[in-house]
């Protein structure tokens, strides 16, 4: 990080700018690593629950609550850098190389997240059940861990995309 | 219908998940197609997304809470295979329409 300090200040942007510019990144990184250890958490849920025995069940449930936790704070992370930092970003992208970085990957991101979000917040009920004894509790459990895997990927991969159209738009300036 | 040993909350809630997974995608069209729907959530609470996001929590909860209080406090009855089904095409549903919608509108 402080090397992100020292680039800007060489770049002869000021202090309140430079702590602005840092408290940015830091906020955007939070919701990327809240992302990953919502995915994280629920693949660890997945491989359990096809393991599941007497002695793992507390694990999976908290687990589970790790994994809607961790995505409620990637979203509303999220919500404060999309709300209040984002359209600097998106005014960038729009006037480079690649506006289908904002137009389709932000747009659907946006939107596609709060499917993720619920799918989230409904784990921990459906592995509340008795997972050991009940073979239906575990099929609906590891269809809903399945689909947040899947939608958390999508989300990191749309994410990438969309860091990629600002640098696009930024390298595209400069030139 | 045979007893599945599944909770009334899981029922419910993974019901109210699959309609407002729906929801969510046509609330998406309704704010893209009609200014006044977007004009409208922008009011709501200042943001667009933060009035969409705070609609389709709202509608997941209520929903689940609602479904979980039919049949006399028993919850709603489905079969678990009824179950599943219904979420993964509520979800693949949802999702489709909003990739769908922007796909087509690049």
């Amino acid at each position: 990080m402080s090397g992100l300090c020292n680039f800007v200040k060489h770049r002869g942007v000021n202090r309140q700018r430079t702590f602005y510019c840092v408290m940015n990144e830091l906020v955007l990184m939070a919701h990327v690593m809240f992302g990953v250890a919502c995915l994280v958490t629920t693949l660890w849920v997945f491989v359990d629950v096809l393991n599941v025995s007497e002695s793992n069940q507390g694990r999976i449930r908290k687990m589970s609550c790790a994994a809607a936790v961790f995505m409620w704070l990637a979203f509303l992370i999220a919500g404060y850098w999309y709300v209040f930092s984002y359209p600097v970003d998106k005014a960038i992208i729009l006037k480079g190389p690649w506006p289908f970085a904002h137009s389709f990957f932000m747009e659907t991101k946006e939107h596609l997240v709060i499917l993720l979000l619920m799918l989230a917040t409904y784990l921990p009920i459906a592995a509340a059940g008795n997972l050991s004894a009940n073979k239906d509790a575990r099929r609906v459990v590891l269809w809903v861990a399945g689909m947040v895997v899947l939608l958390a990927l999508m989300m990191e991969g749309d994410g990438a995309t969309i860091a990629m159209g600002v640098k696009m738009g930024l390298l595209a300036g400069q030139n | 219908m045979q007893n599945t040993g599944i909770s009334r909350y899981t029922m419910s809630f993974g019901l109210a998940l699959a309609i407002a997974s729906v929801v969510n995608g046509l609330l998406v069209v309704a704010k893209e197609k009609i200014p006044a729907v977007l004009a409208g959530m922008q009011k709501l609470t200042g943001h667009h997304w933060v009035s969409h996001s705070v609609i389709i929590l709202g509608l997941f909860g209520i929903l689940g809470w609602l479904f979980a209080q039919a049949n006399g406090g028993q919850g709603i009855k489905l079969t678990v295979n009824r179950l599943i089904g219904t979420l993964v095409a509520g979800v693949g549903t949802g999702g489709l329409i909003i990739l769908g919608f922007y796909l087509a509108g690049d």
